[in-house]
């Protein structure tokens, strides 16, 4: 029950990421789907792994808590489009998952779809450079553990890359554009 | 490292240390070497790297970094399709790599095509573009300096991961969208209104020849993909480099240097890009012979577009014609004696 459980929570971070606007909103998204891929890198992948991506997760959710617009603005008036996107990609990658493909680890594949797709949307939809970095966290923790999939053994390695890079995110410098 | 990147990232050195030696006078030097620099390393480093996982997150922070450089462009709009571009290769992976059926696989392959047009810049996924934006902050970076690198690499290690049916998917529309972006790239960079978009468009014209060639999964295919790339190091970039400065200033001419200049971007003998056509014909004709006759009628777009990209350079004086034949004299070697490049890629 706990990948399951696991790949679920990392729907509900990637979906705080989508329906939140604030900073603590954004971070809540980020911690969450950590937890969520740090429980499944440490059943997939060993405690080295899922170390890393909790480092890199926190790490991330951490300097977002300071950085953004303030507050939490989670289903802010506006964002029942993107709830309804939430729910929809859940479906889908839920199918895709369990019916379309097989394999014994059918909880990381719907994490890892919903977790990328859910994040891609967001980057796309919005200008605010808090919640396209708090995407692209996700993004990475997400793509560091893609390895897990069709591998028996998954080396450490991405998933200590997908950290770092998580964490590295949250102190990128978001410039306004300058006059030409 | 394959080969192939490691002999494009020297020339991307080589095209680099070009840029900050000949660059016009109104163009920052150090802001070159620096940003280009750090541009180099992590391209160096997506090349370096042991796994296309690992490759993905080195372009995902080499993308937000080019957001947070200094631009016309807001950050949001710049680290779009860095982003897009890894989302879309990590879920072409996974489904590359999971437990499916074929038809799971294939859609892993259109992924992972999608990626890398998104990365490099091409259609469907053309990047938004400034007139007035610095080279280092503008989308012809990734097209010309990252891009060669990283569509090397992606390509290369998609195909060692790829099932064989899901390999001919992949194959096929990089022939498609490689035709797609040869016909718009050629008709937009002589129809635009817009000098440094019909730059950018003859980027992607070029671009279209890259794909088809590593479509083509026979050896003068990706022979033809290596020598367009080495094209676009070594000629397009610096020749739009130097010709930013006539762009700003609205100068045209029409001499001969204009004519020789149009001659070597439209791919024409003995330059590079003459070479890699006949290449590229070749190896179409040894998978499917009417598509050899779709590329040479798509082929014949180059002509107007590069007249009037050769025009836009204006008249260059000083440093600026001295690199201007420098560019003509490296891209005629290498269109008369390729080898030395195909072998040091060993193909």
């Amino acid at each position: 029950m706990i990948q399951p459980a696991a790949g679920i929570v990392v729907w509900l971070g990637a979906s705080m990421v989508v329906v939140g606007d604030g900073r603590r909103g954004l971070a809540a998204g980020i911690a969450l789907s950590t937890l969520g891929l740090a429980v499944l890198a440490f059943v997939n992948a060993g405690p080295v792994a899922a170390a890393a991506i909790a480092a890199g997760g926190v790490t991330a959710a951490a300097r977002r808590s300071v950085t953004g617009p303030a507050g939490w603005e989670v289903l802010a008036p506006g964002s029942t489009p993107r709830l309804v996107l939430c729910i929809a990609t859940a479906l889908v990658a839920f199918w895709i998952a369990d019916a379309v493909t097989a394999g014994p680890v059918a909880s990381l594949r719907f994490a890892l779809m919903t977790g990328i797709a859910l994040s891609a949307a967001r980057v796309l939809s919005t200008a605010e450079p808090a919640a396209q970095l708090s995407a692209s966290a996700v993004v990475a923790l997400c793509a560091a553990s893609v390895g897990a999939i069709g591998s028996s053994q998954p080396g450490v390695w991405p998933y200590v890359v997908g950290g770092l890079v998580a964490a590295l995110l949250g102190w990128i410098p978001t410039r306004s554009p300058i006059a030409a | 490292m394959p080969p192939e990147a490691l002999e494009l990232l020297v020339i991307a050195a080589a095209a680099l240390a070009f840029a900050v030696v000949f660059a016009p006078a109104t163009a920052s030097r150090r802001a070159l070497l620096v940003r280009g620099g750090a541009g180099l390393a992590g391209t160096a480093a997506i090349a370096a790297v042991p796994t296309l996982d690992l490759a993905l997150l080195v372009l995902l922070v080499l993308g937000a970094l080019h957001a947070a450089v200094a631009g016309t462009r807001s950050f949001a709009v710049r680290l779009r399709p860095p982003v897009i571009a890894v989302a879309m290769l990590a879920l072409g992976l996974l489904l590359v790599r999971v437990e499916a059926p074929d038809l799971v696989a294939r859609f892993g392959a259109v992924g992972l095509v999608a990626g890398m047009a998104a990365g490099v810049g091409v259609l469907p996924y053309l990047h938004p573009i400034e007139p007035d934006e610095a080279l280092t902050a503008s989308p012809v970076a990734w097209l010309g300096f990252i891009g060669p690198v990283l569509a090397v690499v992606l390509v290369f290690r998609a195909q060692g991961a790829l099932p064989i049916q899901a390999g001919g998917v992949f194959g096929g529309m990089l022939v498609g969208l490689g035709l797609l972006n040869m016909a718009w790239g050629g008709v937009a960079a002589w129809r635009t209104a817009d000098e440094v978009a019909a730059w950018r468009y003859s980027f992607v014209a070029d671009w279209g020849l890259v794909l088809c060639g590593f479509g083509l999964t026979v050896a003068d295919g990706q022979r033809a993909a290596l020598l367009v790339l080495a094209g676009l190091l070594a000629g397009r970039l610096p020749l739009y480099l130097i010709s930013r400065q006539a762009i700003r200033e609205k100068t045209t001419t029409r001499r001969p240097i204009n004519l020789v200049v149009a001659a070597a971007l439209a791919g024409s003998a003995p330059f590079v890009g003459f070479g890699a056509r006949i290449l590229l014909l070749r190896a179409s004709t040894q998978i499917y012979w009417p598509l050899a006759l779709v590329l040479a009628l798509v082929m014949l777009l180059w002509l107007p577009g590069s007249l009037r990209l050769g025009r836009s350079l204006g008249q260059p004086r000083g440093r600026q014609a001295l690199g201007v034949a420098l560019i003509l004299a490296v891209n005629v070697a290498a269109g008369l004696y390729p080898l030395p490049l195909l072998a040091a890629a060993r193909l």
